[in-house]
């Protein structure tokens, strides 16, 4: 099959490049790509590529994203670095972790009437909190739960183009930019769900614009991206809709809430007034917001989060957002490694007289 | 100032000295860098790589320069290009376009791979130092050409280039092309790779003036008789 085909397209530009690459005949090099043949990939190839059948056996492996789903699920999600190797390799191959695992299987068992659990993932840097954020928001994707996902919380604290003073709270401040284009990922995942839920509340933007009461969420949201000064305060008026929602019983939609880099919310900004004094994250509209999510005052659903970038060693965890359950990503196993290394060889990236010799931890 | 005159006639070491002159004795020999030199048994070796062997045992050998290493990646024409691509002694920022490039070509290759059909997959090249040395290879001149003055007037002759002439050739034809023609917002890697690529098809702008080279010497042909070595 292909397989076959690609481990002897594998050795063929092995010696190839052997012939040509290295000067003198490496005799020893010869050898080894002879006796230890590229294993065949679909060991490190998990059969199961939906998340709510994946059990302890896979752990290591490589499950491959549906691409219909990474369009609609991750408009914003991906690192972009990930990005670049779904265009490079055609397909988004996620590696389940265990911590990712766990999470599901707590998900699966959550019991909605109690107050949201909320996770945090945390581990050193590039050990995989952000792909096993990914991995859980999809799990929750495929089960039909509302998925609230905020790719980067640093983004919204630094390097802002626009700043406008809040209309609805003077002390506050609007970012219209990062607003409309979060309501616009937001409307992309979740469409099927947004014309069913309705708003409890009627709503005043201007003094001929308003969005009546038992109006459809999706016509808030519209209304956010077609009004730019206004998002922000759009972006409050739903999260605090489905805060309220959803844990009622007439309501017949799960919610998910995914934060990556939740520190940046309770942290410093980079952003500065006109008077060049430094703006609290308080002070944003969003960040104040988020963080009325963040508290498991409301039911029906679970919030996981990661730590941003910048805290590498220690988990930096805030006292205030009391997490329930930490899942630590610190060790990588023995088999994590050796399916990390056969990945990209078998996706012809490596490829050259080092490949059949790198070591193996 | 008599004792500072006295001190210098003593015998003395600098104080401070370069671990690698530019300057050593000819009695120094070159370092050999590649471990498959080592791993020849005797019989194989002729009777003046046995000579050499033999000096070796007892002359000083020069400094290796940190350029080179023996690892498998240890690549001579690659380290060259790298030390043409540098400016102002900035080794790592050279060598990071040169990683940056090959890592562009491979992703560029292996999109292809994966979006082709079964029949063709065979014949893209997927190793981004495979089609570095293609393209060098591609952009190599065969002859060149000297200003040779005859009778008061200067003359383009036709002339034959010694190896490392025409690879120090199509290296400077490399860089001044990717340097000079590409947009303000494009990166040097980008532009780098896009040239290489090109070049190992043998098509792009380097390969041009390589023809454009060949033209003009196959056009004063009739001058080759000036030249006298």
């Amino acid at each position: 099959m292909a397989l076959h085909r690609l481990s002897f397209r594998l050795r063929q530009t092995v010696t190839h490049v052997r012939s040509l690459h290295t000067s003198g005949c490496g005799q020893q090099q010869e050898a080894t790509a002879v006796e230890s043949e590229p294993e065949p990939f679909s060991v490190f190839r998990a059969q199961e590529n939906d998340p709510a059948c994946q059990s302890e056996k896979l752990i290591g492996q490589y499950y491959t994203l549906p691409p219909a789903h990474i369009k609609t699920v991750f408009p914003h999600g991906l690192p972009p670095r990930y990005q670049q190797q779904i265009k490079t390799f055609n397909e988004a191959c996620m590696m389940v972790r265990s911590p990712a695992l766990e999470v599901i299987s707590y998900l699966k068992k959550t019991d909605f009437s109690k107050p949201a659990v909320r996770y945090i993932f945390y581990g050193m840097k590039g050990s995989g909190k952000t792909m096993s954020l990914c991995h859980a928001v999809h799990f929750c994707y495929t089960q039909g739960w509302l998925v609230l996902h905020i790719p980067d919380a640093h983004l919204w604290v630094k390097n802002c183009k626009e700043l406008l003073p809040s209309s609805y709270n003077t002390s506050r401040f609007d970012q219209p930019l990062q607003a409309t284009e979060w309501l616009r990922n937001f409307r992309i995942t979740n469409e099927p769900l947004l014309s069913k839920i309705k708003t409890k509340q009627r709503y005043i933007w201007t003094k001929r614009e308003f969005t009546e009461e038992g109006a459809a969420l999706g016509e808030l949201v519209d209304q956010g991206i077609a009004r730019v000064k206004s998002s922000s305060d759009v972006v409050g008026a739903v999260i605090k809709e489905l805060r309220l929602q959803s844990g009622q019983p007439e309501s017949d939609f799960r919610m998910a809430v995914a934060v990556d880099g939740v520190n940046a919310l309770w942290g410093r900004s980079t952003i500065k007034k006109e008077d060049k004094s430094s703006v609290d994250p308080e002070e944003l509209t969003l960040v104040y917001n988020l963080r009325k999510l963040m508290k498991n005052d409301w039911t029906g659903g679970s919030s996981e989060s990661g730590p941003g970038e910048q805290h590498r060693s220690r988990p930096q965890v805030d006292s205030r957002s009391q997490p329930e359950v930490p899942e630590d990503q610190g060790i990588r196993w023995s088999h994590d490694g050796r399916s990390s290394h056969q990945h990209p060889v078998s996706f012809c990236w490596c490829s050259g007289p080092a490949a059949p010799t790198v070591l193996l931890p | 100032m008599a004792a500072s005159i006295s001190g210098l006639l003593k015998p003395w070491t600098p104080r401070v000295c370069l671990v690698r002159w530019a300057r050593y004795n000819p009695y120094y020999l070159e370092p050999e860098v590649r471990k498959e030199a080592y791993s020849r048994p005797e019989a194989e070796l002729s009777p003046e790589e046995q000579e050499q062997r033999e000096l070796k045992a007892h002359r000083p050998i020069k400094a290796a320069t940190s350029g080179v290493t023996s690892s498998l990646f240890d690549d001579p024409v690659l380290s060259k290009f790298v030390n043409m691509i540098m400016k102002d002694g900035n080794k790592v920022l050279a060598k990071e376009i040169m990683t940056q490039t090959l890592e562009h070509i491979k992703r560029k290759q292996v999109e292809k791979y994966h979006k082709a059909p079964e029949g063709k997959k065979e014949e893209i090249e997927c190793n981004p130092y495979f089609i570095f040395h293609q393209a060098l290879e591609n952009c190599k001149p065969v002859v060149g050409l000297a200003s040779i003055q005859k009778g008061g007037k200067f003359y383009q002759v036709p002339i034959p280039l010694t190896d490392n002439r025409r690879r120090f050739l199509a290296m400077k034809w490399m860089i001044t092309e990717c340097r000079d023609n590409k947009h303000r917002r494009t990166h040097m890697y980008e532009k780098l790779s896009q040239e290489l690529l090109a070049a190992s098809i043998k098509e792009g702008n380097v390969i041009k003036k390589k023809h454009e080279l060949h033209k003009m010497a196959e056009a004063n042909r009739a001058y080759a008789h000036y030249r006298w070595w």
